[in-house]
């Protein structure tokens, strides 16, 4: 089977602490494949190393057959990003951060073209709006749209519905779902287990910069479902959380 | 707004009542209003909108996309420097028409590119400051801080009043070279082995606050 995304012996460093140690990855063609773990897991760190923003200490990693770390500026054109904290430029309309992220991709859309995508998301009536005068969905919506903008293979999705309403999430994992049809790759993080088991075809579960596991959501759950740590995490039928409170463990972190 | 108002006003101001000569001639007058905006544009609102768009992830943002990382700041230098072409032309032309102050056509093009030199000085300025300071809270404290002693050191240029020390030290601050340069540019002075000098210090300047400001830059502020 063809990869979108290839990542061996990933490690991430910042001085002396390891975020990332010596992860691998593998994300199919048509996959939507789940990074999961708890705070400093190193799950950004390691979307952010896939992403070109930090620099990795080792490790290889291949974008379709690019390789990235020998050519960054190809595998990025070849990426769809959508970051944690996403922002655009404040002064800017919705309709010209089209035109500027589509211009960085060398992409060229005609007004209409720009409209018909703006009407996807439901924002034809605010193409004049500034970014920060959408709702907090709209601003995701329209970020999704910016990080596909360029019909990329491969998108990268750090935490897409934190602190979207029920509603709003929905729409977006039929939009992500969208994404699987249309023959994209998706690779993202999240910190909710309902999400990861309802979009997700594989998730990895990662902790202290490590993958403890890979799978199905199903196979996961039928792997570790009787095990003693899972059988005490668990309220009745085991569930994708059980199996990944008795990996990751009860302790907070930061 | 206030980055184009603030040399305005100064330029109309310094003309006004009966001390006003004892503040320098015309040619004073302009460079004072140049150096304000400059600095201004440069040095505080430069800084402080690198610092913001660092802080809410706009620069990550561009960092995913295919643009080589220098072309992001380099939009940024040549958007500055813009506007403080269009700052120098409004402050020429408000000279010339609304307060009297006319210059042979040579020397306008000469103070236009000293202005865009002058530029450079602040924006290198600005670069260090926003390149050593992550928050953008104490970045725009700092640049407040700073917006005085860069404008009042460029006043004592040219006057011992303060004694000789503090003369030496304002002609070749960035403000005090800047305004030496202008007011050679404007024909007031003649060029000189002292324009010579601050025209390389202006220079020096802007290459090692450059370097400082590169060197520490963050694009995250975190």
């Amino acid at each position: 089977m063809t990869r979108a995304l290839r990542v061996t012996g990933l490690r991430v460093t910042y001085g002396p602490v390891v975020a990332v140690d010596g992860i691998d990855l593998d994300v199919r063609e048509g996959e939507i494949y789940g990074l999961l773990g708890p705070n400093g897991a190193g799950k950004t760190s390691a979307l952010s190393a896939i992403e070109g923003l930090l620099r990795p200490a080792a490790g290889d990693i291949v974008i379709g057959d690019i390789d990235a770390r020998a050519h960054r500026l190809q595998s990025k054109a070849q990426l769809g990003v959508q970051l944690q904290a996403t922002s655009f430029q404040s002064n800017l309309r919705l309709v010209e951060l089209v035109r500027l992220f589509a211009g960085l991709y060398g992409v060229t859309l005609s007004p209409a073209q720009i409209r018909e995508r703006l009407e996807e998301i439901g924002l034809q009536h605010d193409a004049s709006k500034r970014f920060r005068e959408l709702s907090g969905g709209q601003q995701q919506r329209f970020s999704l749209l910016i990080a596909t903008i360029h019909d990329p293979a491969l998108v990268l999705l750090d935490e897409p519905t934190a602190g979207l309403d029920p509603q709003a999430r929905r729409q977006l994992w039929d939009r992500i779902e969208r994404f699987r049809k249309e023959g994209r790759s998706i690779l993202l993080t999240t910190h909710s287990m309902e999400e990861a088991q309802a979009v997700c075809d594989r998730v990895a579960i990662m902790d202290h910069g490590k993958i403890l596991t890979v799978g199905t959501p199903a196979a996961l759950i039928a792997a570790h479902r009787d095990d003693p740590q899972v059988r005490q995490a668990a309220h009745g039928e085991v569930t994708l959380e059980d199996v990944f409170i008795a990996l990751t463990g009860r302790e907070l972190r930061d | 707004m206030l980055t184009f108002a603030l040399p305005l006003i100064l330029l109309v101001a310094t003309g006004l009542g009966k001390n006003s000569a004892v503040l320098g001639g015309p040619a004073f007058r302009i460079s004072l209003a140049l150096t304000v905006g400059l600095v201004s544009i440069g040095t505080v609102g430069y800084s402080l909108a690198i610092a913001r768009d660092r802080d809410t992830g706009v620069f990550q943002r561009l960092r995913v996309t295919p643009a080589p990382t220098w072309t992001i700041m380099a939009s940024r230098w040549i958007v500055q420097l813009g506007a403080v072409l269009v700052m120098a032309i409004v402050v020429l032309v408000v000279a010339a028409v609304f307060v009297g102050i006319t210059l042979p056509p040579q020397n306008y093009l000469f103070t236009v590119l000293v202005a865009l030199l002058g530029s450079a000085v602040f924006l290198s300025i600005g670069q260090a400051i926003v390149g050593l300071i992550a928050s953008a809270d104490t970045l725009n404290a700092a640049g407040r801080l700073l917006y005085v002693p860069l404008i009042g050191l460029s006043l004592f240029g040219d006057s011992d009043r303060l004694g000789m020390t503090v003369e030496l030290v304002s002609r070749w601050s960035p403000g005090g070279c800047l305004e030496t340069l202008l007011s050679a540019a404007m024909g007031a002075t003649a060029w000189s082995g002292q324009s010579w000098g601050a025209l390389f210090a202006s220079f020096g300047y802007t290459v090692v606050f450059a370097v400082i400001g590169i060197r520490w830059f963050r694009w995250v502020a975190h």
